[in-house]
């Protein structure tokens, strides 16, 4: 008999099934161990759902106590209400068949009475089906701020972000266009709204405040001011500014463009009330790439916020470095490949404004127990030193003067007897006009407010946001 | 014709106690957490399916067959563990469930009993493959062929009894390739000139496999059942390998399989549909929609920790059409790992057996039919398991013995029934 | 759900997945006591299914109480391509074929010369061959015999 006999055939195969056996046995323990938590936290898991289909969700309440989200008995299951549609992305839907997103679908454990910070509850729930009462959730948005942001935007599409600088706390978060959540848990329309809300090309269901990435345009220069003033430059230094400029030859046919055309000497506080591109654009060569994306790496430019909700990290560049100059240059005055989302920005005035510390943004301010007693509270962490007491003290001058100085663009934000710092910005981009931005905080001497303001594809780009700005601090100030 | 010599088959008897033991304990469990009550009278349809079991055990004591003691209490076992789950999972399809049992115990007597010779299979070599052809074809013959949910597989009369041809297709083509390699392995596996390291086979001599592979993979692309496509192409290969032991053929095969994948991937769109699927099912347009079923077995796993959720106390019900395609995750939801590890352990154990037949086999086509047979369960089993855990792309392919379906118990039963008899002349061999 | 009965539940729960160990251990330990017997049997395997014991010989034919395996089908001749090649005039090139088919072994005379007899008398069609029968071909005698 030539060649290997049939019976060493028959060992090789079963040595080859034993061990595919042994890998599948390692994939299965994979999703059941490894895999686990996430699936177990995932917001369409419908364990986490249909574990309060017969009894009642936790409340998601405002920081006035105010309900968001409760629970009403419809036929045989408990539905959800949503009573501010405002607020849709924010607090999300809870649905039997879609998941749950926004915060009903991040704080779902502790909706349902299973907060992680209870184990002796989830042990009792998975195997004797005895839950614990669910907790409520209470979110930091101030109803009146949210209003003032809803009415301020107008229908326009865009988001508004409201933070208080020194703990983080969101107070009003505005994203449009958005959806009625309260078709999404109806068992009669559900179907035909997800069917629609996914094919809108206008993505109502993203939240736009976190997930929505834009160019910043000129409120980056806050940041590229930021880097200079650490690196050395003084903003009284004068510098020469010729419409239009390019450093060398090398650049070809590209140049900075000023957007006043301008032609004359700038200092820093000139260049930030005209938005002087090409100031920035020398300043930000003169202190070098690296320089600047380190400070734009400080202030979380393309890095993940540490926000309780779904968020985007948005990008530096595409390589995420600034090695050529005409992406420097063009980085500097917020142009370039820069991706940043209207929560980063917020996070960027709130920065300044609070003497230099970035503080953790959040939602939900704390997790609350059936009787009202507080079983965690989020938040509160000290936050990251990303600049110098001092060059925040300065920047937040400039700022001001960005808004009251005459001939400021951001004097749409101006609000009597309050000083109010911020900066405009116009971001090109290629979906259409330019998006409108403005950054800002206020009161100017004491910070109790950051906002952020997009809107997309607006007419006249940062002028039309800054008052939008205004609305919002004034409501917050009650002025 | 029967002549009753009886003979103990304690080992049998013995494993056979316990499989009664864990299959009552579990259909109670599933009983009782569903009503939330128990009573003795809801253990009937169990006690009915032990009862059969013993039936088989009694009948090959009786007609003193002396093959193997294990095989028989491993496939029970498992059938036992489905219905528990078929209890579990679709109690409306219990009944369907116990009437497909009682014919694939009468399909296993009768393989028990005849042919006398099970060496006469290889005698009909080319009727098993013209039978399995025409099986295969059946599905697309206008009266009784059957589309349902998008595969054109079945054959039978809607709403009284559905078959799917293609399970007995494979039995056909194991007995044919078996019988063919035992006819030519020497010419196969001593090719007469080598191109460097990669044999050149003797064509001529390949070529009936190959033609009747090809119009195998040709009606399984007409009949879009990914899972089925990918069974033959497996047997084709271990077949292959089994009778020659030239690695070069299974790995020319499995190159093929990648292209060919490569190709249905981009010619065919529910190819495409399935990997895409594969790739990413929690994608947000494919997550409600073609990787709805994926993500919630995905989910059932995630539940299941180490001992699991308890029967009858999980979710697997959410997963669509869970009783026939996701019955590993529904069980290991339930059961955990732990219960994950034992089922996959006694397919392994089976296989194992299976194969040990094979070894001891008196003749090289008795040795290729248990091979075959064995890498059958083997294939299936990880197939499945393999796409329910999101390891390799979903196939239609079900769970050996535990997940619903009559055809494909019967078909299994019909290959028990077999690796017994090529045990039960081993044994009477070797005296 | 009263606690009792969860925990009746759970009780059974917990022996239902003792059980289904319980019974995989038996399964394995079964098979591997059939591994050992495997690894004895395998020595067992190259002395064929079963041996014709040569009983009656002569002269230049094989020497008696020689065994010669047997294969699933053999062939019994002079020819070289026998599997029982016997060297004896009286036997023809394809004498006779013992073959086991069906659980039993059976022979069949070839279309020789001058037949085969078994226990003594001739046989014209596939005849069943007993443990202890004696085969003659030619001037030879062989008796079938279970390997040892």
């Amino acid at each position: 008999m030539t060649g290997r006999s049939v019976a060493a055939n028959i060992r090789g195969l079963t040595l080859i099934i034993a061990i595919l056996f042994l890998l599948t046995s390692i994939g299965v323990g994979y999703w059941t161990f490894v895999a686990a938590s996430d699936l177990n936290g995932d917001p369409f898991n419908p364990r986490l759902i249909a574990a309060v289909r017969d009894r009642a969700r936790g409340r998601i309440v405002d920081a006035g106590n105010g309900d968001l989200a409760a629970s009403f008995r419809a036929g045989d299951a408990y539905r959800r209400r949503y009573p501010d549609r405002s607020l849709a992305q924010v607090v999300g839907y809870a649905s039997f068949k879609y998941g749950a997103s926004g915060v009903e679908g991040a704080y779902q454990q502790a909706l349902i009475g299973q907060d992680p910070s209870d184990l002796l509850g989830q042990w009792r729930a998975r195997y004797l089906d005895e839950r614990t009462a669910p907790g409520s959730i209470a979110l930091g948005i101030d109803a009146k701020v949210q209003q003032a942001a809803f009415a301020a935007l107008a229908g326009r599409r865009g988001a508004v972000v409201a933070l208080d600088p020194k703990t983080g706390r969101i107070l009003a978060s505005v994203s449009l266009p958005n959806y009625d959540p309260n078709l999404l848990v109806d068992p009669a329309q559900q179907d035909v709204a997800w069917g629609q809300l996914n094919g809108n090309k206008d993505k109502p269901l993203l939240n736009r405040v976190a997930q929505g990435v834009y160019p910043p345009g000129s409120t980056f220069k806050i940041i590229t001011a930021a880097a200079a003033l650490e690196s050395g430059i003084s903003p009284d230094q004068r510098i020469r500014v010729d419409d239009p400029f390019q450093a060398d030859k090398s650049w070809g046919d590209y140049f900075v463009r000023s957007a006043t055309r301008a032609h004359g000497d700038f200092d820093m506080a000139l260049a930030f009330q005209r938005s002087e591109n090409i100031y920035f654009a020398k300043v930000g060569l003169q202190i070098g790439g690296a320089n600047l994306a380190e400070y734009a790496r400080k202030f979380g430019i393309g890095r993940l916020p540490d926000l309780d909700l779904a968020a985007a990290h948005g990008q530096l560049s595409n390589a995420g470095s600034l090695d050529r100059p005409t992406l420097a240059a063009d980085t500097s005055y917020g142009q370039g490949e820069l991706q940043v989302s209207p929560v980063q920005m917020a996070l960027v005035a709130a920065a300044v404004a609070n003497h230099g510390i970035m503080v953790q943004p959040h939602y939900a301010t704390a997790v609350r127990d059936p009787g009202g007693g507080i079983l965690r509270t989020i938040g509160g962490g000290a936050g990251d030193q990303v600049i110098r007491p001092e060059t925040a003290a300065r920047l937040t001058q400039l700022l001001v003067g960005a808004v009251e100085a005459p001939g400021a663009f951001a004097f749409g934000a101006r609000i009597p007897n309050v000083h109010v710092a911020g900066k405009t910005g116009t971001a090109e981009n290629p979906s259409g006009s330019p998006h409108g931005w403005f950054v800002g905080f206020a009161p100017a001497e004491d910070p109790q407010i950051a906002v952020a303001v997009i809107i997309e594809n607006a007419a006249d780009g940062g002028v039309d946001a800054a008052p939008i700005g205004g609305q919002v601090i004034r409501a917050f100030l009650g002025k | 014709m029967i002549r009753l010599r009886p003979v103990a088959r304690l080992a049998e008897l013995r494993l056979l106690v316990w499989v009664a033991a864990f299959s009552l304990a579990g259909y109670a469990v599933v009983v009782a957490a569903a009503a939330g009550k128990f009573s003795w009278a809801q253990l009937l349809v169990p006690v009915i399916v032990l009862g059969l079991f013993a039936a088989l055990h009694a009948f090959l004591v009786a007609v003193g067959f002396r093959g193997d003691q294990l095989l028989l209490p491993l496939a029970l076992g498992l059938t036992g563990l489905g219905f528990v789950l078929v209890e579990r999972l679709a109690p409306n399809l219990l009944i369907k469930q116990l009437s497909w049992l009682v014919l694939a115990s009468g399909a296993f007597v009768a393989v028990i009993l005849i042919p006398r010779d099970l060496s006469a299979l290889a005698r009909y070599k080319y009727t098993w493959a013209l039978l399995g052809m025409a099986l295969l074809v059946s599905p697309l013959l206008p009266v009784v062929g059957r589309e349902i949910n998008g595969a054109r597989i079945w054959v039978g009369i809607t709403g009284v009894m559905q078959f799917e041809p293609w399970e007995l297709v494979k039995l056909a083509l194991v007995v044919f390739f078996a019988a063919y390699l035992d006819e030519y392995r020497e010419i196969l596996s001593a090719p007469p000139r080598r191109f460097g390291p990669i044999p050149l086979p003797p064509l001529p001599y390949l070529l009936p496999i190959v033609l009747m592979w090809v119009v195998a993979m040709l009606v399984m692309v007409f009949e879009k059942d990914l899972g089925a496509t990918l069974l033959f192409f497996g047997i084709f290969l271990a077949m292959l390998y089994l009778a020659t032991g030239e690695p070069f053929y299974t790995v020319i095969g499995l190159l093929l399989l990648v292209a060919g994948g490569v190709v249905a991937y981009h010619v065919f769109g529910h190819v495409a549909a399935r990997v895409d699927v594969w790739l990413a099912p929690f994608a947000s347009d494919l997550r409600f929609d073609t990787g709805y079923q994926l993500t919630q077995g995905l989910f059932s796993l995630g539940n299941a920790g180490l001992f699991g959720a308890g029967l009858g106390n999980g979710m697997p019900e959410r997963i669509p059409v869970v009783w026939s395609d996701f019955v590993f995750d529904a069980f290991t939801e339930e059961v955990g790992f732990a219960g994950a590890l034992a089922l996959l352990a006694l397919y392994l154990a089976f296989v194992y057996r299976g194969m040990l037949v094979a070894l001891r086999a008196p003749t090289t086509f008795l040795q290729l039919l248990a091979g075959g047979l064995s890498f059958i369960i083997a294939f299936q089993t990880l197939v499945i398991v393999g796409g329910n855990a999101k390891l390799i792309p979903l196939t239609g392919i079900t769970l050996p013995f535990v997940a619903y379906g009559g055809s494909s118990l019967v078909t299994n039963f019909i290959l028990c029934g077999l690796l017994l008899r090529v045990s039960d002349i081993t044994a009477r061999v070797r005296g | 759900m009263e606690i009792t009965f969860a925990l009746l539940l759970w009780g059974v729960r917990i022996a239902f997945l003792l059980l289904l160990y319980l019974f995989l251990i038996r399964a394995f330990r079964a098979l591997h006591r059939s591994l050992d017997e495997e690894k004895s049997a395998v020595s067992a395997r190259s002395t064929g299914l079963a041996t014709l014991v040569v009983t009656t010989s002569h002269r230049g034919g094989p020497r008696v109480g020689e065994r010669m395996p047997l294969r699933a089908v053999s062939g019994i001749g002079r020819d070289a391509g026998n599997d029982v090649v016997l060297n004896d005039e009286a036997a023809s090139a394809k004498h006779a074929v013992v073959s086991f088919a069906d659980g039993e072994w059976w022979v069949e005379d070839a279309g020789s010369t001058n037949g085969t007899l078994v226990n003594g008398s001739r046989i014209w069609d596939k005849e069943r061959l007993h443990y202890g029968d004696e085969v003659q071909v030619g001037r030879i005698a062989l008796r079938l015999e279970r390997v040892q």
